[in-house]
């Protein structure tokens, strides 16, 4: 309940709540300007006479009769088939997050429980893969995939990016499930059940906090992931990342930039979405382990 | 129902040694308990007995099966575990019910005995809530309800009343008592807690290091201990030790001298307890200057200090002194108990039975 000396306003609340105020301002206004601009045709949103354009419309008005006009939109998603990139990252991103998971919870769980010295060192090996640039994975694996013939296909890129994502997911994981008190799974095998039952029963229904956590971070990772699937998918196999990349790519044509940033905004509103409806999750994740429970 | 033989059983990780050539016939329907200070391998032994934990010497036999290669499942033992382990996300009816569905008993009977079981430990009211609404007495009895469903052939529990304040303590360990008396199973309980030990069992294991030091009855703990490790660690106040010699059937050392112990010459230490001995006026066996007073409200202890060690003595409620007077403590022989000064083994002397 709030008293009276809480609600008054101190100078000290004012900064504060100004200086959080400028804050946002600042952080979102990046976010604010391209979903804004999207709206308007390029001769407004890059204008070189004035910049104030990009926020009236001028142009655009000229143009098309309307200050917000839906030409980069229909242009990304139906003349370029922005709609093909979308199901390609959608298919990536899948398939990255599931296999990382499921390989992640496993290893992390092994790894928490097991008594030998090894673990220690798979898991140092693990920091030093996830510490390597992302390039040098992709550089070395050029040569055998065009001569296995497998490159440019969704299957090889999903293989590099889990690769990539594996080190952290099997840490996190890791120390997810050390949180966890062994007792559990013991009195779960004592109660009747097998490892795997005692894992499956008791110890993954209390880490799903820390499965979504891990979960979206491997999701961020393979829908923001530039380097390897630009490198490493054939143009008709393109994630929203390089085709977006390739938008830009293509100044020359009037009005073309625009489907990028039509483009982006289109690929920003999901994670907006995702963070919204996962944040306690992810909250309760990111914090386990920081309060006794 | 069960008997457990440990036929020498050992555990070592390395070159270190948990527990050493523990063997001990526990027969059917027995209590016993596990008594010894933190790191002496009692609760190894327990965990060896569940299977969470491999012998890597001896046999295990449960129920005239040797155990040591089943996986904890396959034993039919029942484990309350010190944290409670109880599945958070689960409420009480279903953490009771969880070893009826993992094993897969009739489901048709799996209301009827969660009921039973939570009406044992009184729980009947709590079954919907999850475990994080519980207080500390409660997860405890849903444990002990978890262990209790599915009538095994042994209980198991690990020190399942020391996360308990003192009060629920006392309560919590009459249940205990009146429900093994109840269900008549094989129990075999971990504890540091003498009086738990000395109140719950028919047979106490005392341990240390690894090393069985006594077995036998609470009685046969305390009015026999077997050395000096034993006396100084069951009663309270511990027994007193005082460290001296023997010579003609007399035992001493600074400022004691106990006549009438027919025991051959040596270095040895002669033990009693506080409760044996008593204040007098002048004559006792031990005269020394009072080191400190200690009023119990039943009783006054009074305590001097002989070679280092501290003798504490029982006296009146009434009694009164001041630190630094002279006392005169009277020892009975027949109530001495006598240790060898090197191994710490009793010495068997003529006026003890």
């Amino acid at each position: 309940m709030a008293t009276a000396s809480e609600n008054r306003m101190t100078p000290g609340k004012i900064i504060a709540f100004s200086l959080v105020g400028l804050w946002l301002v600042i952080a979102a206004f990046p976010f604010l300007w391209t979903f804004w601009g999207s709206f308007k045709v390029q001769a407004d949103f890059f204008s070189k006479a004035d910049w104030t354009n990009a926020i009236w419309g001028t142009n655009t008005i000229a143009e098309t009769g309307s200050a917000y006009t839906g030409q980069g939109y229909f242009g990304a998603w139906i003349t370029e088939e922005f709609w093909q990139n979308v199901i390609n990252s959608g298919i990536v991103v899948f398939f990255t997050v599931v296999i990382s998971l499921t390989f992640g919870t496993l290893g992390g769980y092994a790894l928490a429980r097991s008594g030998f010295r090894y673990a220690f060192w798979l898991l140092m090996a693990a920091l030093v893969f996830r510490a390597m640039p992302h390039i040098t994975l992709v550089s070395g694996y050029l040569l055998p995939f065009f001569e296995w013939n497998i490159w440019g296909h969704l299957p090889t890129t999903i293989i590099v990016l889990v690769a990539i994502n594996q080190p952290f997911t099997l840490w996190m994981l890791h120390s997810f499930f050390l949180n966890i008190p062994k007792d559990m799974d013991e009195s779960a095998m004592v109660d009747g059940c097998t490892r795997f039952q005692a894992f499956w029963h008791v110890i993954v229904p209390v880490m799903w906090p820390g499965v979504i956590t891990t979960g979206l971070f491997s999701f961020l990772l393979a829908y923001n992931d530039f380097t390897v699937t630009a490198m490493l998918l054939s143009a008709e196999n393109e994630t929203i990342i390089p085709a977006i990349n390739s938008f830009l790519g293509t100044t020359q044509v009037e009005g073309k930039v625009m489907y990028a940033v039509a483009a982006v905004v289109s690929a920003t509103a999901p994670l907006f979405v995702l963070i919204l409806f996962f944040q306690r999750q992810i909250v309760s994740g990111l914090t386990a382990g920081a309060v006794k429970g | 129902m069960a008997e457990i033989q440990l036929r020498n059983i050992g555990k070592r990780w390395g070159g270190f040694v948990g527990v050493e050539n523990f063997d001990l016939t526990i027969a059917d329907k027995e209590f016993l308990v596990l008594l010894g200070p933190s790191g002496c391998g009692k609760t190894t032994t327990m965990r060896m007995i569940a299977g969470l934990e491999d012998a890597t010497e001896g046999e295990i036999v449960i129920d005239g099966k040797v155990v040591n290669d089943l996986d904890p499942k396959e034993r039919d033992v029942a484990m309350v575990f010190q944290s409670y382990a109880l599945y958070p996300n689960k409420t009480v009816y279903e953490n009771i019910r969880f070893p009826l569905k993992v094993r897969r008993i009739d489901p048709s009977t799996h209301d009827e005995r969660v009921r039973r079981a939570s009406a044992m430990v009184e729980l009947d009211d709590f079954l919907h809530r999850r475990p994080a609404e519980l207080s500390g007495g409660q997860r405890q009895r849903v444990a002990l309800a978890r262990a209790i469903v599915r009538e095994p052939n042994v209980f198991l529990m690990d020190e399942p009343l020391s996360n308990l304040d003192a009060k629920l303590r006392v309560s919590t360990r009459a249940q205990i008592k009146n429900l093994s008396h109840e269900l008549a199973v094989t129990t075999i309980y971990v504890t540091h807690d003498q009086v738990e030990a000395m109140t719950l069992a028919d047979r106490v294991v005392i341990m240390k290091q690894g090393v069985v030091q006594q077995v036998g009855t609470p009685f046969e703990i305390y009015d026999r201990p077997a050395n000096t490790f034993v006396a100084g660690f069951i009663g309270n106040p511990a027994m007193n030790l005082i460290e001296g010699d023997i010579s003609k059937s007399a035992f001493r050392a600074e400022n004691v001298e106990i006549l009438g112990l027919s025991v051959p010459d040596k270095k040895c230490v002669l033990g009693f307890r506080a409760e044996d001995a008593s204040v007098v006026a002048s004559g006792g066996q031990i005269n020394a200057p009072i080191y400190t007073m200690e009023l119990l409200g039943d009783s006054t202890m009074v305590s001097v200090r002989i070679g280092g060690a501290l003798v504490s003595v029982k006296a009146d409620k009434g009694y009164r002194a001041e630190i630094g007077d002279v006392v005169s403590i009277s020892v009975p022989t027949e109530q001495c108990h006598l240790f060898d000064a090197d191994t710490g083994e009793r010495i068997d002397s003529r006026g003890q039975n």
